[in-house]
């Protein structure tokens, strides 16, 4: 009898039925959407931030006090230490190794450049340039992973403004890039070649190919960038870089990520370093690379962080509001929906329902709308979250089933406290003058 | 005939006044509704335009997005060039609201030397490093110098020594201990100072000295001289391209360039931010706005018997709709004009909230909400309209 009751309730008046339906899969796809989008947009932004470029920073520890001033660097070719570029590969072997996003080498010296263009077939040589800065570096090199694999890394992931006019050269053809101011100032095109040297020049050596101007708005403009071994056989440091710039994917640092590990007990040293923290990842580095010095480049994790931290905040404000305003409208949806049936409980109560019979019917009848609403709006939502993701952060949210669950107790709750204000109301009144029309 | 004008229009408002009170309890769920709708409204759109500008200020702690150097033209990049230390003090004072903070950089190399004890005999420990000499605008200096430094200076005693702050690599080069002083000297000078360390910053700053401006231009022999200047301009990229380009015109002998680490990777991460904000608010609204049309639907149609039981004693269909129109955007006019209320109120609450500064009201907000509700009020009660055109029988029947 009871679930006849309600099974008739909704083919009697399939319409009104349907209205409160869809107020209910409106109100819990907005709520879908805004949770599916906060929910995710925190990683997806912290991948947008390394766009500007490295959080870390890896020196060897013993080296010299560098002496650079505008990207000059006035320390003497041979002081200083070196870092072993055969440990690169272990940086994809640590904890963190899925937040790291990309790494490159430098490997600085300085050089004497001749330029020559070629005209008609014939080699216009103009003279010796002294003093060059040279950078060595990847540009996309792929590197062999310890445990079998590759993986595609270089300056052009770690430092995404850098503008190349032209291409990138190829990291083991002779080929190199050249920086715009230095380009405007002796006049190289694109398709010129340079021989680089140090030292006492004997003969010239065999040029590289000028394949792209680069633009990066700080001083490498003034440089000439080559491949990574081209610059170490250059300073004669084989297979050796002085500083890598490491990208990684961080969660920003709160009073708990700034503390000094060594200050740590064991339970708290172990949930540090379980969190992807810059310092924390940078501490895992360290572990892999001896004799070296990993810093945090405080001014890009510190601006990051706070600006995500900015964002997310707002985002969830946001969400927040359009839960509020969904369940208010969902909830007096349902209300008015109770408020309406007045006659008919009336009706029941004369004919010996108990109040807790009508009103489990009624409620029996909120959930079934509940659930059959909120798993509509649910996929609304969803559809309408994939859509706003894919068109702006490029791609869609996870489906969660998390989202699922607190969709569903929302509309449960909002629809029975929607209706039960009002049927709480109805069960205090006498049957007759509901039914006289009072 | 103007008495049964009068007449109907008194019986008019009175009727509408029965529809509105009768039920408390009805209209108080419908005003929830739609004031619910009219808050979010008024409270997103008077969010979406204050974040997105509060965001470009945000971006600031970034730090520096601008800096004006020397230009490199004609001679080696070897030999270091100067600006006239006057020309920040001129960009500074070229802006009304002291939104832009900037300082000024003098760079040299020097000897670096540990003093034990303050004595007057020189260590052997020394170590040649980058010499900074710095003055930093009043406002924001946080932008364009080192946290770390700022936090030296705000401690900063009065000592009777000049104070220099040291980068933690040079403190461990030199292995510096506390009661140390350090000397420094370039060429023929020579400037003894009370050394204070820093936190580790990650930059080159990690390998510097840093000192105030004068007796750094004292000592390196460059008076009136500075090597770079450092700007946070806020703003959005194509604000701050615009800046650039004044600057330009305004110091035609320095290099004004944006540092493109920052302002290309602000650009696109301001561009990505703000879509998801302005999506997110929009799916928000309409959803939201359908919603509250659904609820005031289901609402409405409750009305069933009232339309049919004035077309039984002879009201006109026309007349009967425009009863409940009226009722409705009534009852949209009062919603509106408190939730949006509310909804101002409320996105000045999560604007500290969020950015630890109020949201400054929008005035065009309030009007817009309020129409929207009334609007939305009008459209959820427009299905009644087919009731009018069917016979009241079939109403009082139960059939519609």
């Amino acid at each position: 009898m009871f679930i006849r009751l309600v099974a008739d309730s909704f083919t009697r008046r399939p319409r009104r039925k349907l209205l409160t339906t869809a107020a209910l899969a409106l109100g819990m796809a907005v709520a879908t959407a805004a949770l599916s989008v906060s929910l995710d947009v925190g990683d997806r932004l912290s991948r947008e931030f390394r766009s500007l470029g490295a959080n870390l920073v890896v020196t060897p520890q013993a080296d010299s006090l560098p002496l650079e001033i505008g990207g000059v660097d006035y320390r003497p070719v041979n002081s200083g230490a070196y870092l072993p570029e055969a440990d690169l590969g272990k940086l994809k072997t640590i904890f963190w190794r899925n937040n790291i996003v990309a790494f490159a080498p430098i490997l600085e010296v300085r050089g004497e450049a001749l330029p020559f263009a070629r005209v008609d077939g014939n080699y216009q040589f103009a003279n010796w340039i002294t003093k060059v800065p040279l950078i060595g570096t990847w540009a996309y090199n792929a590197i062999p992973l310890p445990d079998g694999g590759e993986f595609q890394t270089g300056i052009a992931k770690t430092n995404p403004w850098w503008q190349i006019e032209g291409r990138w050269f190829s990291d083991d053809a002779k080929e190199c890039v050249v920086g715009v101011a230095f380009a405007q100032k002796n006049h190289i095109k694109i398709g010129d070649s340079i021989s680089l040297a140090t030292g006492y020049v004997t003969k010239i050596p065999a040029p590289l190919e000028v394949t792209g101007i680069l633009t990066s708005g700080g001083p490498e403009d003034r440089s000439i960038v080559v491949p990574l071994s081209r610059a170490q056989s250059l300073a004669g440091q084989r297979r050796q870089y002085r500083k890598l710039y490491v990208s990684a994917l961080t969660k920003p640092e709160d009073d708990f990520g700034r503390r000094d590990p060594k200050t740590m007990k064991p339970d708290e040293l172990e949930r540090w370093s379980c969190s992807p923290y810059v310092s924390s990842i940078a501490y895992s580095i360290q572990q892999v690379l001896p004799g070296s010095d990993v810093r945090v480049i405080r001014r890009v994790a510190e601006g990051e962080g706070a600006i995500l931290t900015k964002v997310r905040a707002l985002l969830w404000l946001v969400t927040l509001a359009a839960l509020l305003a969904a369940a208010l409208a969902v909830g007096a949806s349902s209300a008015a929906s109770v408020i309406e049936r007045r006659t008919e409980i009336g009706l029941m109560k004369a004919l010996g329902a108990s109040s807790g019979t009508v009103g489990l019917l009624l409620a029996a009848e909120q959930l079934l709308l509940a659930f059959v609403g909120g798993g509509i709006g649910y996929s609304l939502g969803i559809f309408l979250a994939r859509v706003v993701g894919e068109k702006i952060l490029g791609a869609a949210p996870e489906p969660s089933f998390l989202v699922l669950l607190v969709i569903l107790c929302l509309a449960a709750g909002v629809t029975l406290l929607g209706s039960a204000i009002p049927l709480r109301r109805a069960s205090r009144y006498e049957p007759a003058p509901i039914l006289r029309g009072e | 005939m103007p008495a049964p004008l009068n007449n109907n229009r008194a019986m008019f408002l009175r009727i509408l006044w029965r529809l509105l009170f009768a039920h408390r309890g009805r209209l108080f769920v419908i005003l929830l509704a739609l004031g619910a709708g009219a808050s979010i409204t008024a409270a997103l759109l008077n969010l979406q335009v204050d974040a997105k500008r509060r965001l470009t200020t945000e971006f600031r702690a970034l730090g520096a997005n601008v800096i004006i150097a020397p230009h490199a033209s004609g001679e080696s990049t070897a030999t270091p060039r100067f600006l006239d230390d006057s020309v920040l003090k001129k960009v500074l004072e070229g802006q009304n609201s002291g939104a832009i903070a900037g300082a000024e950089f003098l760079y040299g190399v020097v000897d670096v030397g540990k003093r034990p004890n303050l004595a007057n005999e020189r260590s052997a420990k020394s170590a040649k490093a980058i010499l900074v000499g710095y003055l930093h605008s009043g406002a924001r200096p946080e932008q364009v110098v080192p946290a770390a430094l700022l936090d030296v200076e705000r401690k900063l005693f009065r000592p009777t020594l000049q104070p220099c702050e040291v980068g933690q690599k040079v403190a461990a080069a030199l292995r510096l201990q506390s009661g140390d002083g350090v000397a420094l000297a370039s060429g023929s000078r020579e400037v003894s100072c009370h050394p204070f360390v820093l936190s580790p910053i990650g930059g080159q700053e990690d390998s510097q000295v840093f000192m105030e401006l004068p007796p750094a231009q004292a000592l390196l022999d460059q008076p009136g001289r500075i090597s770079l200047i450092q700007l946070s301009v806020p703003g959005t990229p194509p604000e701050i391209q615009s800046y650039i380009f004044d600057l330009r015109g305004k110091f035609p002998e320095a290099d004004v360039r944006p540092i493109r680490q920052f302002t290309e990777g602000e650009a696109k991460i301001y561009n990505r931010i703000s879509g998801v904000l302005t999506a997110t608010v929009l799916v928000v609204l309409v959803l939201t706005s359908l919603c509250v049309m659904a609820a005031m639907t289901n609402v409405a149609m409750e009305r069933r018997n009232d339309v049919g039981l004035m077309k039984a004693i002879g009201g006109a269909s026309r007349r009967v709709l425009r009863l409940f129109l009226m009722e409705a955007a009534l009852l949209g006019l009062a919603g509106g004009l408190l939730g949006a209320a509310a909804g101002i109120g409320l996105s000045i609450w999560l604007g500290k909230a969020v950015f630890g500064l109020a949201a400054r009201p929008r005035l065009i907000v309030y009007p817009v909400a309020v129409a929207l509700t009334i609007l939305v009020s009008i459209a959820g009660a427009f299905p009644l309209r087919r009731l009018v055109s069917i016979r009241p029988a079939s109403v009082f029947r139960g059939e519609a």
